[in-house]
């Protein structure tokens, strides 16, 4: 099957939906690969790179769109793409099917399969083809760039000769993939960095990437909704949180935020009396302006200043580094379609038993497929990890109920049978060696692991009890009787002293740490 | 010289002595303690017996005892921590023999008056001691030489075991009554001699069928057995003292055994049965996925130079350290690295080495704090945070394959992931495969670093290096 990359026509878009290195991997797939002219340019990718990884060069979009069994974009189609698009094409892009329905009944008209990188769902397995991840983590970095473009200071503090710089202070508003990447950035560059999310879980994360958690003195209300996302939360709690926020603006240089709750317009976090507490020259970058902004004041798409404060809008950070999110982008897609290609033959296979692939394919011949059916085992990840944790398939056997039951009835009837036959003297002894054993269990539960080569030791020693066996019988008359016993007299003493004190030599061997 | 009742006194508090030893081991504080209420209560056991009971012949007990006690105290101080496995199966079967020692001489005892069912259970007692002793004493054996490769580890399956065993089940059960007929009339000795003999042969084949990698769990089912012994001994004498401290021993090896069985998410039957990495037996192939990759190899500078810039380092240890005898060497290199203010810790799997808790004791020795030494379970989590693991002579333990191939003799095995942190260097002499004879993926892994060699020869050109 041919693949189809055409230049990206949304308006200041400088992303491509394959690199170079990538089209050498879609022809190793099986697949051949046609770019149109200059589709790179913009984003640092030559025309002669293409051709050189196998690409073939296509002069104009039209020629590319009746070529391609499959087009690969970064943006939604604009109308004269969807236009071009014809029954049995498959269109894999940003696609935001619950924004846009007009564009998916087009879509489904023209008996296009359509996949929407931006409803891939969130497993570990489909991890390394979260595109919205991926541009997540372009936009928490170059938020950080952006705003250091624009605050007058270093992040880092300095003691120089001409002074002391004190170093810059960041709080970053919820710690998704970028925000966490925001937070990395800015620890990297110096500033001191606090971070505040409302699902408690994402505290370890936070720390591990060296910034401070903001506790919200509050009662427990967990944060996490479905899918790793954040919900909305109650009257109070908000109340609670904007406390914060007004204190905490009264202090910082940079304000991240990072909120946005799916299918929500952002909630407001900074307001504009905020805003005016905050000192001159301090930035707020608002990663939610897409969503209407999280800071009462943003304007969408735009740097404006306010009260001395520059306060970014821009909904394009992915585009602004379009190498780097290209480049991540593209890996993105190349996961989905070696997902999609099986047998690497370069036939793509439409899987909609795959929970990957149903999830994110919108409309496939002449229906909507949007939104899928609820997964039969919801995912999890409750606690999103920026890195995939697979679960470790420890197979766990299963025990029938009745094994330990007939265990038991067989024992007990043992024990009668013996009762009804042994004479009371030997029941005694059976007493004693349950007991002794119900009482060994419990005591030898606790050894500590470290300690169980010294448990086997010292077994050794105090097995040799048995050494009172021959005890009981040195003293016989008969010389055969006598001579058994001292034997084992003696091997049993080897035991004794050798089991303690080898047990003795290796636990003095143990220290802490000074 | 002193009276019964005595007597049964001071077993009750040897009794309890034992008890305080055993669970004195739940910590490494207490554990020291612990020892020495254990030689107490041995101590208090030995006099109350030959105060009270022994009559004569105090020369022979006295030369026996300090003979005995003498060659276990050589042995003892000198033994190396490596060869702990060998020495602690090799005192199992002294136990064994002792046993089968004390039953003959039960047997040859004929001033006891018992008749009619007291005397049936008598006999019963004494021949299932000496069959228990019997096996316990030549399976011990052979798992000692296997241990200190006197004979080669691997597992050595009979032909037709299965109907073997049940036919040797057969004929111990039919001298065992054969045995009760005649000793009733006085004789009995035949039997209880091929009993004796046939119990030894059993013991052999036993411990001959388990592979190398199965040691850790034969070790602790020995130790067990040792207890049982005890037990079976105690019954044989009406000696409760015999009893509890048999049954301290065996349920201790009976959960050693659980515990390791668990570590290798085998059952003990499966153990039992033998046949786990047999020679040439059956070779493991994964569904059509031939585990055949290019290995990045690394040298002892680039170690280090991966060492120096890591903040975490995990080492994990396996066989092949005890066999280099490296232990010092992986001690050193962790107090220079932590003196450099890289955390360093170790990560032990339970079946790591051929003895339960034998990878802490090697530690120990070579002074690595024990602090910073953990339990599988305990670190399996922070891998992602790991800079750099050291694996240093293991492999089926930090195999990938026991999670993600269904087919693989070890799967379902918990393992250390070591492949989740950032870059994992295995320190191995060749590329041959672990002890169940499967191909470990983890050498293929993008993020693994090999280095051939002698671990302790490469571990000491790292730390000369650093």
């Amino acid at each position: 099957m041919k693949i189809g990359i055409p230049k990206e026509l949304h308006q200041g878009e400088r992303r491509v939906a394959s690199t170079p290195e990538v089209v050498a991997q879609l022809s190793k797939l099986g697949f051949s690969v046609a770019v149109e002219t200059a589709a790179g340019t913009a984003a640092s990718y030559t025309d002669d790179a293409y051709a050189a990884a196998g690409g073939e060069i296509v002069a104009s979009a039209k020629e590319l769109w009746a070529q391609s069994d499959i087009v690969l974009k970064v943006q939604a189609p604009e109308n004269n793409e969807v236009t071009s698009l014809r029954s049995g094409q498959t269109l894999i892009s940003f696609l935001w099917p619950a924004q846009n329905p007009d564009l998916l009944k087009q879509l489904t008209e023209r008996g296009v399969t359509a996949i929407a990188m931006d409803s891939i769902p969130r497993i570990s397995r489909a991890q390394e083809m979260d595109a919205r991840s991926s541009m997540a983590n372009v936009s928490g970095y170059r938020a950080i760039v952006e705003a250091e473009e624009h605050f007058g200071r270093f992040f880092a503090g300095q003691i120089t000769a001409a002074g002391k710089v004190p170093p810059a202070k960041v709080l970053v508003i919820g710690a998704g993939v970028a925000g966490l990447e925001a937070i990395g950035t800015a620890k990297s560059l110096g500033a001191i960095v606090r971070a505040f999310d409302t699902r408690p879980e994402v505290k370890e994360q936070i720390e591990s990437m060296g910034a401070e958690f903001l506790m919200l003195d509050f009662k427990d209300e967990d944060g996490s909704g479905e899918g790793g996302y954040a919900k909305v939360m109650s009257k109070e709690f908000t109340e609670a949180e904007m406390q914060l926020f007004a204190e905490q603006a009264k202090d910082v240089d940079i304000i991240v935020t990072t909120a946005l709750i799916p299918g929500k317009p952002a909630p407001r976090l900074i307001t504009a009396e905020m805003i005016k507490s905050m000192r001159a020259g301090s930035v707020v970058v608002d990663l939610g302006a897409e969503q209407g902004g999280n800071c009462e004041l943003t304007v969408p798409g735009e740097l404006v200043v306010r009260h001395g404060v520059s306060i970014i809008g821009y909904t394009d950070l992915p585009s602004r580094m379009a190498t780097q999110s290209s480049q991540l982008y593209a890996t993105n897609l190349l996961h989905l379609l070696a997902e999609m290609t099986p047998n690497k033959n370069g036939e793509i296979v439409l899987d909609m038993e795959d929970e990957v692939i149903r999830g994110a394919t919108v409309c496939s011949g002449g229906k909507i497929t949007w939104p899928p059916p609820v997964p039969k085992n919801p995912p999890a990840p409750k606690k999103v990890v920026p890195v995939p944790v697979p679960a470790p398939a420890v197979v766990e056997q299963k025990k029938s109920v009745w094994g330990p039951v007939v265990t038991v009835v067989i024992a007990v009837l043992a024990l009668l049978g013996l009762g009804s036959v042994a004479p009371a003297d030997f029941m005694v002894h059976v007493t004693v060696l349950v007991l002794a054993s119900v009482v060994a269990y419990m005591v030898v539960w606790n050894v500590s692991p470290t300690l169980h080569t010294s448990l086997m030791s010292t077994n050794n020693a105090i097995s040799s009890i048995i050494v009172i066996g021959a005890l009981l019988q040195i003293s016989s008359q008969d010389n055969t009787v006598k001579w058994l016993a001292i034997t084992a007299l003696a091997i049993t003493s080897i035991n004794i002293v050798g089991g303690f004190a080898v047990t003795h030599r290796m636990l003095k061997m143990f220290r802490k740490s000074s | 010289m002193i009276n019964t009742g005595v007597v049964s006194a001071a077993y009750i508090a040897a009794m309890v002595l034992f008890i305080m030893d055993l669970s004195g081991l739940s910590s490494q504080q207490t554990a020291r303690r612990g020892n020495w209420y254990g030689i107490a209560g041995m101590v208090v056991a030995l006099l109350a017996t030959i105060l009270g009971v022994v009559t004569n012949n105090y020369l022979e007990l006295i030369a026996a005892l300090i003979v005995g006690g003498g060659i276990g105290l050589v042995v003892a101080r000198h033994v190396q921590m490596t060869a702990m496995p060998e020495l602690i199966a090799l005192l199992h079967s002294f136990v064994g023999l002792a046993a089968v020692l004390v039953g003959y001489a039960k047997f040859g005892d004929t001033s006891s008056q018992l008749i009619g069912i007291d005397l049936t259970i008598h006999h019963i007692e004494i021949y299932v001691g000496i069959l228990i002793g019997a096996v316990t004493c030549s399976g011990s054996l052979i798992a000692f030489a296997k241990l200190s490769g006197r004979i080669s580890g691997k597992a050595l399956v009979l032909p037709g075991r299965a109907p073997f065993t049940l036919g040797i089940l057969i004929v111990l059960i039919w001298f065992g009554w054969e045995f009760v007929n005649q000793s009733a009339a006085g004789g009995g000795i035949l039997p209880l001699l091929i009993m004796t003999a046939i119990a030894l042969i059993f013991g052999i084949q036993l411990v001959m069928a388990i592979g190398g990698a199965d040691m850790t769990v034969v070790i602790s089912i020995l130790n067990s057995l040792s207890g049982w012994t005890a037990v079976t001994t105690g019954f044989m004498l009406n000696n409760d003292l015999l009893i509890v401290i048999g049954a301290l021993v065996g349920a201790g090896g009976a959960i050693l055994t659980t515990i390791m069985c668990r570590a290798m998410n085998r059952s003990f039957v499966t153990v039992l049965v033998g046949g786990f990495g047999s020679a040439g037996g059956k070779k493991y192939s994964s569904a059509g996925i031939e585990e055949d990759g290019e290995v990045t190899a690394i040298t002892a500078k680039e170690t280090a130079a991966l060492l120096l810039e890591a903040k975490e380092v995990m080492i994990i240890p396996g066989y092949g350290m005890a066999v280099a005898k490296a232990q010092q060497n992986v001690a050193a290199l962790t107090s220079t690295l932590r003196a450099k203010g890289v955390n360093v810790r170790f990560g032990i799997h339970p079946v790591a080495g051929r003895m339960p808790g034998h990878m802490n004791v090697l530690l120990a020795e070579a002074n690595v704090p024990y602090d910073i030494v953990f339990a599988m379970d305990e670190i399996n989590d922070d891998f992602p945070e790991v800079d750099v693991s050291l694996v240093i002579g293991a492999n089926d333990i930090v195999n990938p394959s026991a999670l993600d191939e269904p087919n693989s003799p070890i799967a379902g095995m918990p393992v250390l992931t070591c492949w989740k942190g950032k870059v994992t260097i295995v320190l191995k002499r060749s590329m041959a495969t672990g002890y169940a004879g499967v191909q470990n993926p983890l050498f293929f892994k993008e993020n693994t670093r090999m280095l051939f060699g002698n671990a302790k020869d490469t571990l000491q050109s790292v730390l000369e290096v650093l």
